[in-house]
């Protein structure tokens, strides 16, 4: 317990410093990375199947990266998952199956979070009036995001920010309210939620034929895709429909890349291009790999993400992402999931076969 | 370098919207520029191809047929014809295979379709190949003959080089006029095909077509599926389901869908002197077309007991595939083949911690992988592209109960084993719903005749007709010649 406890007074104050050296960054990654092979044993085991025990690794590069559907099929934590503060879970399931993200305790969570959200979010402003666009933590206690968008109203929020997720789904009188009353008083108002409500929202508005001109300093957040729960859209319409439904500038629609199976999110600086330019805070690092070799795609050229997360000091520091992504200048290009192989021959291929298999056992 | 797709009867048509697909490997690009016709385009092809099949192709001999079938064949096997070298250096940018596989799986493959080939075809499923020419006597009385659709459709799948060819070559012997539809993978063979057949015989040109349209294509696909009398579709069992939502229940439907094969090695193949070329044979089918085929093996059930062990097994097969790594490397991945490929060893080496017995082996390039697992537990498919699983067994009944539940996917079973053995596991596999038992190494190389997903291929497109005993008794009493 003392030497978790160590791990995470060394990340925080890792956090703290302004620094991002990566002298600094690397030490910090090959303890945690030390500290994981030896407790977590279904990853020890992984690691040296790769003949990559701690002595064997230099670098943060090279440190086994596990792919995020491993944190469906085994327990990746370093503490008896019974004893986890939280547990976040993932929205997407293999027959049925979540993801599982274990916490000891959100301390290191929340103040990666806060940190991150205060810079790339608030922009210099200490509160403002909130409206979210997604279920609270209470509705959804295994909802990293739920976590996420509470921590954000808890600390960031004025008192009157509020939720505008129902049952019956988004609370549009409150909505056009808060728009109006925003309009109104100029006070800035902020909507922060999953992607595929602000798709619900852009109809809602369409259908009442409603437009806003919110004031200056309002802004949007949206994460996670439309994900089958609305239709899908090109992300150059869906940020110039919100820009236009509701007056603020596309430079602030911001959206937040993050993932269940990390413990720090990356963010874009509005989306005025497509694609926007994703970044994280100096304990979170990115590369772009081949996924067959494991090496590093020249600048420019499309890869597999591979996070390494120092937020995640129970878990995996690092991890192999189902997103495509090219490595720019100041950060990295998201450019979707890479997408499901189909049979090339007449040779089945392993998802249609568990497709059509698992169909066959329901029936 | 660009190049001409697929085969057109002439249906005095001059403005063709031409579709261009691109393919590269290793800096070489090869454009195949083909077809998409318009809906009365379209409608023209099928009058013509109908006309002609009922004129002038049910006027050749079945005899005439094989002379044509095999003169083309001859060509297409003589590395010196035109056509064969255009397929040699086009299909392996095309299809991403190496050279040597795609020029030694051609040939492999081509034989199958020579004069003696297709008169086994035809003694297969007939007997007596003459009913597709003339009224023939029957052992029960009266007379029948085979007559072929005037009108097949083949939808086309995949980019194994030249698979359509099974279906053409069966529509051609049961003398039917045909379209077919190339897959956007390989878009080439099939037309090469048409045209070196009417290079051969002039008077064949208007009895088939090969075009492309988009899959899904629901106008063009309706308008085919009205007017052919028989469709046989390649493809995934949902592309395949779709297909026939939409069939008229006049059309008679063939679906191919994908398919499952494995290996099964017995401790007898196994001893210090046969047991290194099993596991090569094994190798063998394991990179021809990188396990494309919907004969190409996932996994390798090898027995305990022989003085290679099953794990032993897994090694050698590891180290030979590594070997044709370098001889013959595996096609280059796509982002997302590779993702999947990456993933299910990551997956497999995930899984050694709850599962000690087990090994992963694999190169640092992941051009291959090989899971070695200790009993048969659960069948699933690899993720092809040279990833395969070797698992222990002891009797052929471990085996069975996992393979069950996946009865309409099963297709070859890959055997090395004694006449015996051979003959008591073909009977077990025969009740879980296999289809074609072949040797261990020629997996890949169905032999001239097979019955493709355990259906006949020429016996399934032909109708019969029947003038029965009676008729023919009765007639004798109208004849001029009574007395």
């Amino acid at each position: 317990m003392d030497q978790q406890q160590n791990i995470v007074i060394h990340i925080l104050e890792f956090m703290e410093s302004t620094s991002s050296e990566e002298k600094d960054f690397n030490e910090l990654a090959l303890r945690l990375y030390t500290y994981q092979y030896q407790n977590n044993l279904p990853y020890q085991s992984f690691c040296r199947q790769k003949g990559k025990t701690p002595r064997m690794i230099k670098s943060w590069k090279d440190i086994p990266a596990v792919p995020i559907t491993a944190f469906k099929n085994i327990t990746l934590s370093c503490i008896d998952p019974e004893k986890a503060e939280a547990v976040f879970m993932t929205s997407g399931t293999t027959q049925g199956v979540k993801g599982k993200h274990f916490h000891p305790d959100l301390r290191i969570y929340d103040q990666s979070m806060t940190s991150n959200f205060k810079n790339r979010f608030m922009q210099g402003v200490d509160r403002i009036r909130m409206g979210i666009l997604f279920p609270t933590e209470e509705e959804m206690p295994n909802s990293s995001l739920a976590h996420y968008l509470s921590l954000a109203v808890q600390e960031f929020g004025t008192a009157e920010s509020h939720y505008l997720l129902t049952e019956q789904g988004i609370d549009i009188d409150r909505l056009l309210s808060e728009l109006q009353r925003a309009e109104e008083t100029g006070e800035p108002y902020a909507l922060l939620g999953a992607s595929y409500s602000f798709v619900h929202l852009l109809e809602e508005l369409t259908r009442r034929g409603k437009t806003f001109s919110l004031p200056s300093g309002s802004r949007v957040l949206d994460t996670g895709g439309f994900k089958n729960q609305s239709k899908e859209m090109e992300l150059a319409e869906f940020y110039r429909l919100l820009s236009s439904a509701l007056g603020i500038e596309r430079s602030a629609c911001i959206n937040m890349y993050g993932m269940t199976e990390l413990s720090t999110q990356f963010y874009d600086s509005g989306n005025e291009t497509i694609p926007s330019i994703k970044s994280g805070p100096h304990w979170i690092r990115t590369r772009v790999i081949n996924p067959l070799t494991g090496e590093e795609m020249p600048k420019g050229e499309q890869g597999v993400l591979v996070h390494c997360d120092l937020g995640n000091f129970n878990s995996v520091t690092t991890i192999l992402t189902e997103d495509m992504g090219m490595e720019t200048e100041n950060g990295f290009l998201l450019l979707g999931r890479v997408q499901g192989t189909e049979a090339k021959g007449c040779s089945i291929a392993a998802e249609e076969f568990i497709k059509t298999a698992s169909k066959g056992a329901s029936e | 370098m660009r190049e001409i797709a697929g085969y057109l009867p002439d249906i005095g048509e001059t403005a063709l919207e031409m579709k261009v697909l691109t393919f590269s490997k290793k800096g070489e690009t090869v454009e195949a520029e083909i077809p998409l016709l318009t809906k009365e385009q379209i409608n023209r092809v099928i009058e013509k191809v109908k006309k002609a099949s009922e004129e002038v192709l049910k006027s050749f001999s079945v005899s005439d047929m094989i002379r044509i079938i095999d003169r083309a064949i001859e060509q297409l096997l003589d590395r010196h014809s035109p056509y064969r070298q255009k397929a040699e250096k086009l299909l392996p940018i095309v299809t991403g295979y190496d050279e040597e596989i795609i020029r030694l799986g051609l040939t492999s493959y081509l034989k199958t379709f020579r004069k003696k080939g297709l008169q086994r075809f035809l003694s297969e499923d007939f007997g007596n190949p003459l009913l597709l020419d003339d009224f023939q006597p029957c052992i029960k009385g009266g007379f029948s003959k085979a007559i072929g659709p005037n009108l097949i459709t083949h939808i086309w799948a995949g980019n194994v080089p030249a698979l359509p060819l099974w279906s053409f070559i069966s529509g051609l012997l049961v003398k039917a006029g045909m379209i077919g539809k190339v897959s956007s993978a390989e878009p080439f063979f099939s037309g090469w095909f048409a045209h070196l057949l009417v290079e051969i015989e002039p008077r064949l040109a208007d009895c088939f077509a090969v075009v492309w349209w988009k899959g899904g294509d629901e106008e063009r696909e309706q308008q085919l599926f009205e007017q052919s009398e028989v469709v046989i579709g390649y493809g995934g069992n949902e592309s395949l389901q779709s297909l026939q939502n939409r069939m008229p229940v006049t059309t008679r439907f063939l679906p191919f869908g994908h398919k499952i094969s494995f290996g099964t090695v017995s401790k007898s193949s196994l001893d210090s002197r046969k047991g290194w070329t099993t596991v090569h044979q094994a190798a063998l089918d394991v990179i021809r077309y990188d396990q494309q085929g919907c004969y190409s093996p996932h996994l390798f059930y090898v027995q305990e007991g022989g003085q290679v062990s099953p794990r032993d097994f897994a090694r050698f097969l590891a180290s030979e595939l590594e070997n044709f790594q370098t001889r013959h490397p595996r096609r280059e991945l796509s982002m997302e083949e590779s993702a999947a490929a990456a993933g299910w060893r990551q997956r497999e080496e995930l899984a050694l911690f709850s599962k000690p017995g087990h090994e992963v082996l694999g190169n640092g390039a992941n051009d291959w992988t090989v899971v070695y697992e200790e009993n048969p537990s659960s069948f699933m498919p690899s993720a092809l592209n040279r990833v395969v699983k070797v698992i222990a067994f002891r009797g052929i009944e471990d085996i069975l109960p996992t393979i069950a539940p996946y009865r309409s996917f099963l297709q070859t079973v890959g055997v090395a084993a004694s006449p015996a053995e051979l003959f008591l596991w073909a009977e077990q596999f025969a009740k879980m719903g296999v289809t074609r038992i072949a040797a261990l190494g020629s997996m890949t190389s169905p032999e001239a005749g097979w019955h493709h997903d355990g259906r006949f291929n020429l016996l399934d497109l032909v109708y019969m007709v029947d003038i029965e005993a009676a008729a023919e008794a009765s007639s004798e009493q109208f004849a001029p010649y009574v007395d």
